[in-house]
């Protein structure tokens, strides 16, 4: 896919477990590690707007698009 | 009655059913010279019974296959396992063992005109299966966006 979720690097500078997170944010931990490992094959804006929430960031500090060659 | 009918229980019926039209299936293997010398003495016609005893093993085999493929289903459907890619490809055989069964009496049809509707109930059924087939694959993709939609 061609859209990349850098939802670890954004944990990382904030400094913030998966668990926590995932709590945070209200989903499962399974649903946070396919968000992380790009399994996922669509984020509902609900759990965007949390991520973003938690992690005081930007959609775009967390998806980025990467095309393919 | 105490003991309600529910899917469960109905499973284990169609499970019990699909083994016994197998076993059924295999017994007939050692019957068709019987069935053909059989038909030869009864039809009055001329003799067929070397392309007869051709059609009838591989479309016992074919069914075989068919039977063999529909108990794979049932198992996973008894796991709970019902709308993945492996039962698309259960589903996917089966028709073309349908259509293989409709080849081979469609073949026969030069010798036996009464083959032809052998042949297109076989085709039919398969036709059936293919749609089930894309049916399935689509609410596997379905499942899966459901699925993997965080």
């Amino acid at each position: 896919m061609p859209i990349i979720v850098n939802l670890d690097v954004m944990m990382a500078k904030r400094k913030i477990s998966a668990g926590e997170l995932a709590e945070r944010v209200d989903i499962t931990p399974a649903n946070l590690s396919i968000l992380k490992n790009n399994k996922a094959k669509a984020v509902r804006f609900s759990t965007l707007e949390a991520i973003c929430r938690e992690l005081d960031c930007q959609p775009g500090d967390v998806l980025e698009y990467v095309k393919n060659e | 009655m105490n003991q309600k009918w529910n899917s469960e229980k109905s499973l284990f019926l169609s499970r019990c059913l699909t083994i016994a039209t197998l076993a059924l299936g295999i017994a007939s293997l050692f019957c068709i010279p019987v069935i053909t010398e059989w038909y030869d003495a009864v039809s009055g016609e001329e003799p067929i019974h070397i392309v007869l005893n051709i059609v009838l093993y591989l479309s016992a085999m074919l069914g075989i296959v068919a039977l063999w493929q529909l108990r794979a289903l049932l198992n996973r459907f008894a796991k709970q396992q019902v709308f993945v890619t492996e039962n698309a490809a259960c589903f996917r055989k089966i028709a073309w063992c349908c259509f293989g069964v409709a080849l081979l009496w469609l073949i026969l049809t030069f010798w036996r005109f009464l083959a032809f509707f052998v042949a297109f109930i076989a085709a039919f059924a398969g036709l059936l299966l293919r749609v089930m087939k894309n049916m399935l694959e689509a609410a596997v993709e379905m499942r899966e966006e459901n699925d993997y939609t965080i």
